[in-house]
Formats: C-alpha cells, structure tokens, sequence
C-alpha cells in the first residue's frame, strides 16, 4: 500500500543529493580547467563569436579537402589561405607563427603542416607567448570522435599525454610492386633486405634499366633508414636525443643502397621529377615507400600512370629474422589554433576534414589516419580493381612502424636534403658519408637546444 | 656626375662679394628638413641603436657582453654562410668590374647613336626584373628541360634541375643572377663618366698612334676608377645582404639549398625559428659594421662626394 | 673643319704603320670591330633571351613548354588558360597582390617626394645648422643596402603594433637617403644662388621661393628620384616578407614565392589540384614586373639619355 510518509521522507532525501552530485561535477570542471592553464578546453581561448571567419592554411594537395568542405557548408565563412605546407621540412609554418606571436594577432585558425614533427614546437609557448596549438583532448574534440583515430596515429601530435593536432593520413612504408612484371621475370616479392638485394643484383645483370627503389627524394631516409632501424633519430625526452648513425641499422642499409645504387637497379632521381618519370615509366619492378605513393606515383596520369591490374603492395622487408618493423613518411597533420574566434568552425573544418567520406574516402591520396575512413579507403581502392593483390599489407605495417625514430623539433628531411641528397645526387658513398651525417643532425640538434648523446 | 660637382664649387665669378644668405632661410631651411631628419632618427638610428642594444643583451637578463656574437659566430652554419656570401660576392664584383668596364668601352666606341642607345637599353632592361622576379625567371633558365638554355646546360653535363642547382655551384649561380639584373645601369653610368672624357684628349692620343686598346687603358680606364670603386663598394654592401635568391631557391630545390645558406637567412632564423632576437640583431650588427665600414671609407677616401664649401 | 680634320687624322692612322711598340694589342681595322661585335652580341643575347623565352614561355601548355622549342609562340588559347590558372589561385589572390604593390609602392613614392625633395634643397640652397653633418650622415647611410636593418625594424613597427599593417613597408621605403641625395645634388647645380636671391630680395617668402622658382625646375630630379624610388619598392622582397605574414597583404613579390611553393614542378609534393604550372609561374612572373617593364619602356629615352646626360659637357 502507498505510505505517504515514507515517500515524503524518500523525495525530500533526493534533493541533497541530486544537489550534492552536481556540486561535485561543477567542482570537478573547474579543477580540470585551472589545472590546465584556464578556459574550459585546456588553454586560455580568446573572445568567441560565432559569426567570425576562419582562415585555414593548407598546401596546395589538400584544395580537394577544403574544395569539398566549401561543398558540403557552402555558407560556413571559410577563407583559404596556401603555403608551402613545410614541404621538406622548410620551418615556414613555425616562423610564421612566431611572426604572429610577435605581432600579437593574426594566426590563421587552421593550419595544414605535411611534416609530423610541429606539435613538438606548437604545443610550446615561448618568451611567454601561449602555446600555438590548441588542446584538443580536454573537449574541444569529443573523446569519441578522437578515439576513432587508428591506434598510434595520433602519437606525433601527443606531448605530456595531451593531443594538439589531428593526423591527416598513415603514410607508413610498404614494399610497392608490379605484380605483372615480376611474374615476367620469374622472381618473387622479397621479405628481407638481403633478399631485396640480391633481386637488385639480378634486375642489374639480367634486365638493366629496371628499377627496385629510388633514393633521390628528401624523404629517402624516412623509407630506408627508418624501416631498418637505424638510431639517427631517436628522441629520448622532450630536448634529448640520440644519435648513432654508424649503429647497424644505419651501416648495413648505407651498404644495400651504395651496391645497388651503383649497379643502377636503385635510381637517384627523385621520384616527382619528369626525368624520373620519362626514365622508368613501366620500368618500375618494385618501389618501398609510403601507402601514398598509391595515388601520387602509381595511379596518377602525370606521374607513372601504371595501368590497372598491375601494382600490388606487399608487407615492408626487414632484416634477416628482425620482427618486421618499418618506417613512415610524413601522414600531415592538421593544428587548431588556440587564438581562434570561432573555435567551433575551426573544429568543424578540421574533424570535416579529417574524418569525412567526402574528402578522405572519395579523394584522399593516402591512407586516412581515421580508422573508419581507413577501412572504407582500403576497401574502395581493393573494389576499384586498380590493384592486383589486396591492400591488407597497408594495414597491418601500420601497427610496425619503429618506434625508435622520433619527432624531433628540427626536421630530419631538411638535414638529409641538406647533407646527403647533394653527396647521392653526385655519386658519392652514403656509407662514407654516415658520419657527414650524423654530424649535420647533431649540429642541428644542439642549435635547438637538444642534448646529443651517442649511445 | 663629376661635371655637376665641378659646376657646383664654381664659386662665382672673381670680384664679386661672397654670397650671403639672408637669415630668414635658417628657419626655413630646417622646416623643409625637418620631415627627413625625423625619418633618418626613426628609421635609420634608432633601428641601428635597438639592433645594438639587443645585440648586447641578453632577454631578460640584461648586459650579455658579446655572448651574442660568440654564441652567433660559434653557430656551426655561421662559417658555411659567410663562406657562401663571400664566394658570391668575390664572382660578382669579378664579373662587375671586368665586364661592365669592357662593355662599357665597347659600347663607346659604337659610332651609330640609334645602335649605341638600343644596345645599352637591351643591357638596362633585366634590371626592371630586380628580385623575385629574376630569381624565377633564372629558375626557368636553369632547368634543363624546360629553359631557354637547356642544350647549353645538358651539353655541359647537367640533365637535371638538381643537378644544375648542386650547392657548389650556386655562389656561382646567384652571381650570374645579379649581374644580370645590375649589370646594364652600371653601364650606362660608366657610359655617361665615358662622355666626360673631353674627345680632344682622345684625338690628340689618337694623332699620336695610340691603338684603340691603349686608349682604353691609359685613358678610359683611368677616369673610371672612381666609379669602379663607387660600384664595388656598393655591390659589396649590397651583396651581402644576400636573401631573396636562395629563399626562392630553398622552395624550388626541396630544400636541398638550405633555409640557412646565406648570414641574412641565419639572421632570419634566429628571430623567427629559435625565437633568439638578440642573436638574430647581433648577425644584423656584424653585416651593418661591414656595410657602414664600406660606406665610410668610401665617403673619407673616394673623394667622389666631397662636401664642398657652401 | 674639325670633321674633316678628324676623319683626315683616322685614315693616316689606318694608312701609316706609326711608330713600333705604340700597336701593341691593337684593336682597330676589321678585326678589332669583329671581336667587340661579337662581344657585344654575345651580351645583349645573354640580357636578352631570357627575357624573350619569359614571354613566350606564358602563351605555351605545361606539356608544350617541354615539348616544343624555346622560341617559338605557344597558343591564345593557352595563354587564356594560364591566365585562367593564375586568376583562379587562392581566390584571385594575385590581383590582391598586384593592388597591395601598387599601393604600397604608390603610397610610398608620394611620401618619398614630399619628405626628399624639400630637404635635398634645404640642403643644397639654404642655410641651417647642422646642415653639413645632415649631408655627411645621409651620404654613409645612403651607401647601407636597405634590408640591412629590417629585423631591428621589425621589432620597433611591433612596438607601434603597426606589423601586418600596409604602414610597416610605406614608411620605411619613404625613408630614402639616395633620393636625398640626388636631390641635393641637383639643386646646388642646377639652380643659380642668384634667382633665388632675386625672389627673395622681391619680398617673397622661403615656401614661395620653393614652391614658385625651385620646384617646377626640379621637375627632373623629381621624376628621376621618383622613379628609383617607385621601382626599388616594387621589387622590395625582405622587408614585406617580415613586415606583412599575412597573405591578404603580401606584394606581389612575396605572392611569387606562393605561387612557386605550389608549383609542380619545382616542389613536387604540390601536386594536387590547386597546383600551378610552369607557363602560369612564367605568367605570374610577367605580370608581377609589368608596371616597372612599362615604365621603363617608356622612360627608355629619358633614362638612358638621362643617366649619361650628367656627363656631357656644355
């Protein structure tokens, strides 16, 4: 029977608590935002308005993801804005920022950067100036929406355990190859570097003019030198580094690229030029390199343009009986910056961007870093029927790539382009060169205040 | 130039009583120069006295002696640049002073005036181009197969645009480019010193049997040193502020030329890449004291400007 | 008579071998006019054809620029697309370019004028304390290249908060030392003491004796100074790409540098669908020198003539 004591007794109990339960989630916020420097995303935001239009930086291969959000919000006032998207590692997105530290106004809202290595600099302020980067962990980005990034990828852009950027694509090495002319020739997809070698050594003698890998580009070290583990790079804290290029990683890999680069089945031309692709058009045997060169090198009318049917990917090569680790060439990063007025646009523009099927799906030339995307990339390129073996080698070397290859905040393409392309370019040894080498990325290091040790 | 400054200290004729100003002009004369003096002090001295300031402190820790310099001098791409910069400036002032004074000559000693003024506005006319502009249009030229000069280039063994652009060529390179672009004014000024040689002086050597090419050298020579001079010091001075060329070139070359080849890049990088502003002002110091020492000792010595008595 | 005697003097040259030793290295006859022929020409090719290729390179294709020979003319319909290109980038980005140039180098000339002119004739024609250490101090700064103290400038525009501003390049491409200079020289040859002192022994005021005797003498220096002055602007590089980050406000010089960054063929990873082609660059390249081309084509005799004026005697 209904006691109306007891239910009095029960409601006027209720109140305290449903009381006493949002106190502890009010108190709960604010103590989360003091902690993290103010506002209630991590970081002090400045004046908000909802009608402010955002400026987005990105380079010129990134027009079809801004074309595309242009597409689906036509009336979002978005202006674009490109630059070089410190392609080869040219420091123009950190001096920019720096300008507009300085100056005290005028950071674009989103910024594009195809290096991985910007939140090492963009998650600090410096000379008391805010950090440019905003947190994106502390809600800007809801939690499951970040949690749909592929396991690992979202590490470049972590630093003390907070997310400032958003990753574009995987851009993990893999052993590119064509199925058909290797069926040709008789030979099988290599698994170690040794066998990688030892096919160079036969494409030299049997079919000159056909090549298994070229070394010509900025990004060489980031497909050889990482996938073999050398310790040219590895970040040890937050301004520590190792360097150690005549580790072996680094010596046996200098020693497989001066053999075939002499008996010229390894090309020093860089892949993007038109030498290159006047020269080894339809002579391409195998190419290690990053899941993008799928749309920028092989199905791509001003590049190779490899006719359907023929390109098949394979896992990465390791050395001898190593557990297959390999490396990764850029994968771009997205940044939102915390000076932005209209912080809610500038996060739509870059989850749009990063996770739509309209971009990411449909255009994208590389392998999206968000899982959902990634998966539905995979199986639209399998579907096409482009390839003729199935892409599962993407997927899984994007759980290999070594750890021990850092994001440091000075650029190593900028270095090897700097040092080693010149020495590659004129025929010189990269063996003899490895410490040429290490000196350069140890000079470079300490200008940027890194503690350099050698073990 | 020279015949001005002589009409200029003409003092008058003999006999006639010293001009006198009246005094009205002072105030006047100080008013018109008013705005330019304001102009020297905002953005010729106090720049110069902020770059000194900075170059000798230290953010936020006051008086740094010359901690700056040492740290900027001890910069491992401090050497490199500086030997970069001097490379480029030695073959450009080389190609300067040799070519424009032989070109010079050899335009002189054009008799058609229709030939004589069409050959030096051909030279004059790159230097429309100064800047980005050429450093492109030299982008073009370079690259073996799409440029104008792309049989000379494969001819001399360079098949690629990297190839072409190898780091030990480019001093090389960049002293092509500006010398295409500044070569042709300093023709024409060599042209006009030329015209200021009186044609009586080189009758009277031709009467005497002087060949064409001795006229040149004891006489034509001789009253271009002090332009010769004027054009080296301020080529130097401008060289060495050495920028625009290889920044473009660091875009085009994927890097391969370095953001950091030149001292006004290193400068540039210590401001905006490793946020050190009083580095950055003490390589500013370093070529401002090459620059001023240039410019000095051309005022003191050249004799080109002297003030005269006014 | 002195004609004849010349043209009399040169054939006894040509005629009598003259005495030893003195045709040392002799360059005249045929010979001599051979070698500085082909000298010559050998020069006006290397001014030249790059500038020729440059125009003809903008009416080619990117497929046609390598495929077919440097000089020779593209199509109309080509030319149109690279424009087409050029105008499409970044949402007509180089027309934004091209005003903020003009404006700036405009702006700039104008103050230039008013701030130069004045004191080069303080300077040369009036009497003022101070006024010999003015020239001696003009005379060395003049002589320092401009982008000697961008950085410094840099941090004292930020301390105004005028970085990012068209102000940061107006006012220190006004600051102009050579011009100064020019004009000072100018006016202490060109202008007799004696009109002056006639004007003012008239009654008239020092503005009037400016403004009514000096300056509409002054017009040549005024253009001469106003030209250097408009053409050192325009291809200024340094002090915008420090002065003005933003692309919004760039000259058209700094836009190339954009416009390179997304060209294909010079920094492959652009290669997408807002790249640029090498005939749009050599098109950008064009139209980013096209004020300064114009007036130099049509200035051609005044400059030339003009340089050289200074030397010819009587």
């Amino acid at each position: 029977m209904h006691n109306p004591a007891a239910s009095r007794h029960r409601s006027r109990f209720r109140a305290p608590v449903a009381l006493a339960v949002v106190a502890t989630f009010a108190l709960a916020a604010c103590s989360n935002s003091s902690a993290s420097g103010g506002g209630k995303y991590g970081f002090k935001e400045a004046k908000q308005s909802s009608s402010a239009q955002i400026t987005v930086w990105i380079d010129s291969t990134r027009q079809p993801a801004a074309d595309a959000y242009k597409k689906a919000n036509p009336n979002d006032p978005v202006k674009v804005v490109t630059y070089d998207g410190e392609a080869n590692g040219s420091g123009s997105f950190k001096t920019k920022m720096n300008l507009y530290d300085k100056a005290g106004s005028g950071w674009p809202d989103v910024v594009f950067s195809s290096q991985n290595n910007d939140a090492s600099w963009a998650s600090q302020g410096t000379n008391g100036a805010q950090a440019y980067a905003a947190v994106l962990n502390k809600g800007l980005v809801p939690d499951n929406t970040l949690s749909g990034w592929s396991k690992g990828s979202l590490d470049a852009c972590t630093v003390n355990g907070q997310v400032y950027c958003l990753r574009n694509d995987l851009a993990q090495d893999v052993l590119w190859y064509n199925k058909t002319l290797m069926d040709q020739f008789g030979y099988t997809v290599p698994k170690t570097w040794e066998d990688y070698q030892a096919l160079g050594d036969k494409v030299a003698q049997d079919h000159p003019g056909y090549i298994i890998g070229a070394v010509g580009d900025t990004f060489a070290e980031e497909i050889y030198m990482w996938s073999s583990q050398c310790q040219a790079n590895d970040v040890t804290g937050a301004r520590a580094i190792t360097i150690n290029t005549s580790s072996t990683g680094c010596t046996q890999m200098a020693g497989l690229l001066d053999k075939e680069i002499a008996n010229k089945s390894i090309t020093t031309d860089s892949v993007f030029t038109p030498e290159f692709v006047k020269a080894y058009t339809g002579k391409v045997l195998m190419m290690p390199g990053p899941a993008w060169y799928a749309g920028a090198i092989f199905d791509n009318k001003t590049s190779l343009n490899v006719p359907a049917g023929q390109i098949g990917v394979a896992a990465p090569p390791s050395w001898g009986t190593n557990a297959p680790v390999t490396g990764d060439v850029g994968g771009g990063t997205w940044f939102i910056s915390s000076h932005s007025k209209n912080l809610a646009l500038a996060t739509k523009f870059a989850e749009f961007v990063t996770t739509d099927d309209a971009y990411q799906v449909d255009q994208a030339p590389g392998y999206p870093a968000y899982a959902s995307a990634g998966q539905k990339w995979i199986a639209k390129q399998q579907s096409s029927g482009y390839y003729a073996t199935d892409l599962s080698a993407i997927t899984t070397a994007g759980g290999e790539v070594w750890s021990g290859w850092g994001a440091p905040t000075f650029s190593q393409e900028a270095i090897w382009a700097k040092t080693m392309t010149p020495v590659i370019t004129s025929g010189g040894s990269i063996a003899s060169n490895l410490g040429k080498w290490q000196t350069a990325i140890a000079d470079q290091a300490k200008v940027d205040g890194y503690t350099v040790s050698t073990k | 130039m020279t015949t001005l400054h002589e009409v200029a200290a003409d003092p008058g004729l003999p006999g006639r009583p010293p001009r006198r100003r009246p005094s009205g002009s002072h105030v006047a004369g100080a008013l018109f120069v008013a705005p330019y003096a304001v102009f020297l002090l905002v953005f010729g001295a106090a720049p110069t006295c902020y770059a000194l300031y900075l170059a000798f402190t230290k953010s936020g820790q006051g008086f740094a002696g010359i901690s700056n310099f040492s740290h900027v001098i001890g910069d491992f791409r401090f050497g490199p640049a500086v030997a970069h910069v001097s490379l480029y400036l030695l073959s450009w002032v080389i190609a300067l002073v040799v070519l424009v004074v032989v070109l010079a000559i050899m335009v002189h000693s054009v008799g058609m005036r229709w030939l004589s003024g069409s050959l030096r506005f051909v030279y004059y006319l790159p230097g429309a181009l100064a800047g980005a502009s050429a450093v492109l249009l030299w982008l073009f030229v370079l690259d073996p197969s799409a440029g104008p000069a792309g049989p000379l280039l494969r001819a001399l063994g360079y098949h690629t645009f990297s190839q072409t652009i190898h780091p030990t060529h480019l001093p090389y390179i960049f002293a092509i480019i500006s010398f295409w672009t500044g070569a042709g004014g300093w023709i024409l000024v060599m042209f006009g010193a030329l015209n200021n040689i009186s044609p009586d002086i080189i009758e009277a050597a031709r009467i005497d049997g002087a060949s064409r090419f001795q006229i040149a050298w004891r006489i034509q020579l001789p009253s271009l040193r002090k332009w010769i001079a004027y054009m080296v010091v301020l080529s130097l001075a401008a060289g060495t502020q050495l920028f625009v060329e290889p920044t473009l070139l660091s875009q085009a070359s994927q890097s391969i030329v370095p953001n950091d080849y030149s001292i006004n890049q290193l400068a540039y990088q210590y401001a905006f890449n490793l946020n050190d502003f009083n580095g950055s002002a003490a390589i500013a110091v370093l070529l401002l004291v090459v620059a001023l020492a240039l410019s000095a000792l051309f005022v003191w010595r050249g004799g080109l400007f002297t003030t005269e008595e006014r | 008579m002195t004609t004849v005697r010349r043209r009399g003097a040169a054939r006894r040259q040509d005629a009598s071998p003259g005495p030893q030793g003195l045709r040392v290295g002799s360059l005249t006859g045929w010979s001599g006019r051979t070698v500085t022929g082909a000298i010559l020409l050998v020069f006006v090719v290397f001014f030249i054809v790059p500038l020729i290729w440059l125009l003809l390179a903008m009416t080619k294709s990117g497929g046609a620029l390598v495929r077919q020979g440097p000089f020779s003319f593209g199509s109309w319909h080509d030319l149109v697309a690279n424009w087409d290109q050029l105008t499409s980038f970044q949402d007509h980005a180089i027309g934004q370019w091209l005003f903020n140039s003009a404006f700036y180098s405009v702006a700039a000339l104008v103050l230039t004028l008013v701030i130069s002119i004045p004191a080069g004739y303080a300077m040369a024609l009036t009497k003022f304390k101070g006024r010999r250490t003015l020239l001696v101090i003009t005379l060395v700064v003049m002589l320092i290249p401009n982008t000697a103290l961008v950085l410094p400038l840099f941090l004292e525009m930020n301390a105004v908060g005028l970085v990012n501003t068209a102000l940061a390049v107006v006012l220190p491409y006004s600051f102009y030392p050579f011009g100064v200079y020019l004009a000072y020289i100018y006016f202490s040859s060109s202008i007799p003491g004696s009109l002056l002192e006639a004007a003012r022994i008239d009654g008239a005021g020092e503005l009037q004796v400016f403004v009514r005797i000096a300056l509409p003498l002054a017009m040549p220096i005024i253009a001469l100074v106003g030209f250097f002055n408009f053409v050192q602007n325009w291809n200024n590089y340094f002090l915008p790409f420090v002065m003005l980050p933003s692309s919004g406000k760039y000259p058209v010089q700094v836009g190339l540098s954009t416009l390179l960054s997304s060209t294909t063929a010079f920094n492959p990873s652009a290669a997408g669908s807002g790249s640029i082609e090498l005939p749009t660059l050599a098109l950008a390249t064009v139209v980013s020198v096209l004020p300064v081309l114009i007036i130099f084509l049509f200035s051609q005799r005044f400059l030339v003539a003009g340089l050289t004026a200074g030397g010819t005697k009587g």
